[in-house]
């Protein structure tokens, strides 16, 4: 029980890396703040089985990255709760790919506003409250393709890279205040995100990593545990790669 | 609670330089997670197969000490025998034995060169093809190689010292390009400023400075350092491989 007792907010929880981290943080005792775009009854109720399973309370918070005033209201909704939060994990997230030429200014920005802006207003608003209390992990969800330049990856990779530079700046602001942030930067994960890759790349991505498959979203779930646990309290301002070795 | 969801429980997992620092914290962890641990050290004494016997108990888990001299090559082979006979598979090798040296570069001598490269480098890669030869037989294992933030940064006074971790940072990534899809995964961990006996080599004005120097104002201690390893070695990590993760307070 890694987390036993701690309180997490992790943003978009309904699919994908989002709700394997849920899981996982819930099977190690954690409480959380399971954050999604809009109500779904399906999600509530699965929160609601996932919690009781695990002796752990799960709220659903809900509101649109796209639209400030929701965050702060979902944030607030977290703040009045009067709990201490350990840990933030920012996966929400969206791609659009399209080669350079073809990305207009609006998708640029509009991706942007998801992968970064609005990660940024979250985490100034919730490290606040962290810095109040004096301690907090904050977990990054980046990308390889960050690192290393993807093809038709303009507008997220340049997203995510910048979520790599925030994250080492508010590593460097922040750790004076007992707060460590990180990132996470996964390869090619099989998740509802890289289902419309056609098969073909995904099959030449896998010629290209040291483990020859595709990563599994759990896997990344435990990476996330790992860097939001004290089993890391001496990491910081650090980007783990998830990605298979992949060259 | 915790005892019975263990991370690594039933692994089994080599370690080397175990007697002290780092590399004691690093059987703890292992074993309080439920892995039987080969034990090596260099010299024999009571005072460590005690705590092992301890250790055992407490976690009820198998570790067996095992004793050799980095840079003596048939003490090694024999290590390596009483291991194979023991018959047992091995999930985990952790290469943590080293040696520190403080010179700047003029200042360096050559037999200090051979023997800080033997120990931090030629005698870690050699007992690792003995022991990857006896993982690939299951296609399994996860190796964790212990160099430092001085590989990465080049410190100055620390150009032996910082080559001969990183040989062993650059031949980690390429056992793992190798082995990646033979189901080895190897990983490095750089330690930053960590409290153990190398830092007495160290003025204690080095020292202050360099812990200033982390974001986090504080130097690492070994059991920081071993919950990487806990991580690098357990499925908590099952698809990274050929990474370096700093442990180092943010430099």
């Amino acid at each position: 029980m890694i987390l036993n007792s701690k309180n997490a907010i992790i943003t978009g929880c309904v699919q994908g890396i989002g709700k394997a981290t849920l899981e996982e943080f819930a099977n190690n005792g954690a409480n959380i703040w399971a954050c999604a775009l809009e109500y779904n009854a399906e999600f509530e109720t699965y929160c609601k089985k996932l919690a009781e399973k695990n002796n752990i309370w799960i709220k659903p918070i809900y509101f649109n990255l796209l639209n400030q005033d929701e965050i702060k209201a979902g944030l607030k909704q977290i703040s009045n709760d009067k709990l201490p939060i350990d840990i933030l994990v920012n996966i929400a997230g969206i791609t659009k790919d399209a080669i350079t030429h073809m990305v207009t200014m609006d998708q640029m920005k509009f991706i942007f506003e998801i992968n970064f802006f609005s990660q940024i207003y979250l985490t100034q608003f919730v490290t606040k409250l962290m810095i109040r209390q004096g301690y907090g992990s904050v977990v990054n969800t980046s990308s390889i393709s960050a690192i290393d330049g993807n093809y038709g990856q303009l507008s997220y990779s340049s997203s995510k890279a910048a979520l790599i530079g925030a994250t080492k700046t508010l590593s460097k602001e922040l750790a004076s205040k007992g707060i460590r942030v990180n990132a996470i930067a996964p390869g090619v994960i099989s998740t509802e995100m890289n289902r419309i890759v056609p098969d073909s790349i995904i099959q030449e991505n896998i010629k290209k990593m040291k483990i020859k498959r595709l990563g599994k979203v759990d896997e990344v779930a435990k990476t996330i545990l790992f860097l939001a646990s004290d089993l890391s309290n001496y990491i910081t301002g650090q980007i783990i790669r998830i990605d298979g070795g992949i060259k | 609670m915790y005892m019975n969801k263990r991370l690594i429980e039933g692994k089994n997992a080599i370690i080397t330089g175990c007697a002290r620092g780092i590399g004691k914290s690093i059987v703890e962890v292992l074993a309080s997670n439920g892995a039987n641990i080969w034990a090596c050290a260099r010299t024999k004494s009571t005072d460590f197969e005690n705590y092992l016997q301890d250790l055992s108990k407490k976690h009820n888990v198998t570790i067996k000490a095992i004793y050799f001299d980095l840079s003596n090559k048939e003490e090694m082979k024999n290590a390596v025998k009483q291991i194979i006979a023991d018959k047992n598979n091995i999930d985990i090798l952790v290469n943590n034995a080293g040696i520190t040296y403080n010179s700047l570069f003029q200042m360096s001598t050559q037999n200090k060169i051979d023997e800080v490269m033997n120990v931090n480098f030629t005698a870690p890669f050699l007992f690792t093809q003995y022991i990857v030869k006896l993982m690939l037989k299951r296609n399994m294992g996860s190796i964790i190689n212990i160099s430092s933030s001085a590989a990465l940064d080049g410190n100055a006074g620390r150009a032996v010292y910082g080559a001969s971790k990183a040989a062993l940072l650059c031949a980690t990534k390429a056992l793992a390009a190798e082995l990646g899809d033979q189901g080895i995964r190897a990983n490095v961990i750089a330690p930053g400023i960590t409290e153990t006996d190398m830092l007495e080599s160290m003025t204690e004005d080095v020292i202050r400075e360099t812990v200033m120097n982390t974001d986090l104002k504080r130097s690492g201690k070994p059991t920081d350092i071993a919950n990487a390893v806990l991580y690098l070695a357990s499925d908590l990590s099952s698809y990274v491989t050929g990474q370096v993760l700093r442990v180092d307070g943010g430099m």
